[in-house]
């Protein structure tokens, strides 16, 4: 009985997961065909109109009167293109940078992985906002800061992975009928390091979303008349004592798009990892 | 066990050098002339010059380096330009808000995750263990900066339990020094209590189902006592690895709260130095706060090394 409410657990972790994310993909890709206004235009007669005054603005208008629904769709835009983006990039790098240093152990590989070490050093989204100051703000420099970010995970991943798996028989197999090592690693590290990789890479999206909404908020990030959630939660900032309304949506998008990344993570690492070491 | 030290701490110096390294490369390779940055375009090209060799950037980069490595071991972390103070000035200024808000949160969020992580653990799949389960997830997701502007609309305006923002000074009242540091610490804890819960549920969970945990039941002691005396000792170690990796990132990363709630902390200085390009007083915050992430990291292991009798043996065999 505890093992299926278990089970359930987990997968209701994993389709929460896919529905919150599938939602954020959904109304990015409406934004594409349909938005309910122009998400940049002022309105300065509309200014402040709250959601329940029954208006045609569905969640009403900020300061400069421009719909916040619209601006909320074009958000999810930047926020997954930052998010996503920057992890794939960092994730390559990460991965060749691992792999590179489990294949020269001695000393490439020691540097490289103490490189990593040193970037892993330096706490939360310091090292992202000292990036920024260097590579610029807006959105390309939000993407290059937070995939350097992502780069010693992924790296650190990839290089304990290939030392545990390398020492097993049917690598050793491989490398005795003649395998080069790029074939090796295509055919034999890869798929044996999916599993892991893929999880990661969710859990990675969603600290990623969660960077780039704070460098946004902190100014650091998309600039003004861009939208971003963070950013609209920046803006926000000096109204939202008489008008809390404005901080509603942008912080439940963040919200969804965060937690739901993280419990496809969790759920994959239920169903992939978990479930397979016990096998 | 002399060795296991001595092991943590070269890693530490060479873990500490190539973050040296590195935030001295990433901030010489910054577009533009910082002497020009300073004095500003209206300056003559004389005067920048001047200035230019005044503050040695056109000796080569590794000699560079080598004087500023050597300044930052006397503590001299040169002028802020954008405050024309020292930067260690600047630093001693800001740490005590910083260091006792991360302290606080800490204590709060290790708490409430002590207090759930043993009841999700001994009732395992309760209600209450699907409480802190969800809770926690919801914790991670939930960005500081937008549950800090929630509390200062509702604690803040609507209850007026707490100021809305700035920050007193103990010596100037101790109760308004708590008052003005507690929205930002709750704020804080929330996002750091999900991993800690996580960590001491499956400990916790682990040790119930050592032996010696059949062992204390038969010899008929009480549940309470079995589980805090024995399961719970059993699983303190990984518990406090994540305490002290916590508090360490805590004094990092608490740039978006303090700005939330308006604390002139170290976070704020760093946004400060960013946006303005000051990549002196940069340079010298990341620097310091970096080290100090290393040097708890590496206090709270060797605190754990003298806990757990496990790794007191460990030999370095790689």
């Amino acid at each position: 009985m505890a093992k299926k409410k278990e089970t359930f657990y987990k997968n209701s972790s994993m389709i929460i997961g896919l529905i919150l994310v599938s939602c954020v993909l959904l109304i990015c890709i409406l934004s594409y065909f349909y938005m309910p206004y122009e998400p940049n235009e002022m309105n300065i007669s509309d200014r402040f109109i709250k959601p329940s005054d029954n208006s045609e603005y569905i969640l009403g208008t900020d300061n400069f009167g421009r719909d916040i629904l619209s601006r909320i769709m074009i958000g999810s835009r930047t926020v997954l293109t930052v998010g996503i983006g920057s992890v794939c990039i960092g994730a390559f790098i990460g991965i060749a940078l691992g792999a590179l240093s489990a294949q020269f152990k001695r000393v490439v590989g020691s540097a490289i992985m103490r490189v990593m070490d040193g970037l892993m050093a330096f706490p939360g989204i310091l090292l992202a906002m000292m990036l920024v100051t260097v590579v610029g703000r807006g959105a390309q420099g939000s993407i290059i800061a937070i995939s350097i970010f992502m780069i010693p995970t992924f790296a650190r991943l990839v290089n304990s992975m290939m030392l545990d798996t390398e020492s097993l028989l049917y690598i050793k197999a491989a490398k005795s009928y003649g395998s080069t090592n790029m074939q090796i690693f295509f055919k034999h590290f890869i798929p044996a390091m999916l599993p892991k990789l893929i999880t990661q890479f969710s859990s990675a999206v969603g600290s990623a979303v969660m960077i780039e909404t704070s460098l946004s908020f902190l100014g650091l990030g998309i600039q003004p008349p861009n939208a971003s959630w963070g950013l609209m939660l920046s803006e926000a900032r000096q109204f939202f004592l008489q008008y809390p309304y404005l901080a509603v949506a942008p912080g439940i998008a963040i919200i969804m798009t965060v937690l739901g990344f993280n419990l496809i993570g969790d759920g994959l690492n239920d169903l992939l990892i978990k479930r397979r070491s016990k096998a | 066990m002399l060795n296991y030290i001595l092991s943590r701490f070269k890693s530490s110096i060479v873990v500490l050098f190539v973050v040296s390294i590195i935030t001295f490369a990433v901030l010489m390779i910054i577009p533009g002339d910082p002497a020009q940055l300073i004095l500003g375009t209206e300056a003559t090209p004389d005067v920048v010059q001047e200035l230019h060799s005044a503050m040695g950037l056109d000796k080569p980069l590794y000699e560079q380096y080598g004087n500023w490595l050597i300044n930052l071991l006397k503590f001299d972390m040169g002028t802020s330009y954008l405050y024309g103070e020292s930067v260690t000035t600047l630093i001693l200024n800001c740490l005590p808000i910083t260091l006792s808000v991360a302290l606080y949160s800490m204590i709060i969020a290790t708490i409430i995750a002590f207090i759930f992580g043993i009841i999700s653990a001994i009732k395992k799949d309760s209600v209450i263990d699907y409480f802190s389960r969800s809770i926690m997830q919801l914790g991670t997701a939930i960005p500081s900066f937008w549950i800090g502007m929630v509390f200062v609309v509702f604690f803040g305006l609507k209850l007026k339990w707490f100021p809305i923002s700035g920050y007193v000074p103990a010596s100037e009242s101790f109760l308004g020094f708590i008052k003005s540091i507690t929205m930002p610490s709750v704020v804080l804890a929330i996002g750091e209590f999900g991993l800690l819960l996580r960590i001491i549920r499956s400990s916790m969970q682990e040790s119930i189902s050592q032996d010696y945990m059949d062992m204390a039941k038969v010899k008929g002691l009480s549940m309470g006592k079995i589980y805090l005396k024995y399961a719970l000792r059993g699983a303190m170690v990984a518990p406090l690895t994540i305490i002290g990796m916590q508090f360490a990132k805590l004094v990092g990363g608490t740039t978006v709260v303090e700005t939330v709630f308006a604390l002139p902390g170290l976070g704020r200085l760093v946004l400060t130095a960013v946006e303005h390009r000051d990549i002196v007083l940069l340079q010298g915050l990341v620097m310091f706060i970096t080290s100090s992430v290393i040097l708890i990291t590496f206090i709270v292991d060797i605190l754990i090394m003298f806990m757990n009798p496990r790794i007191k043996t460990f030999e370095r065999g790689e």
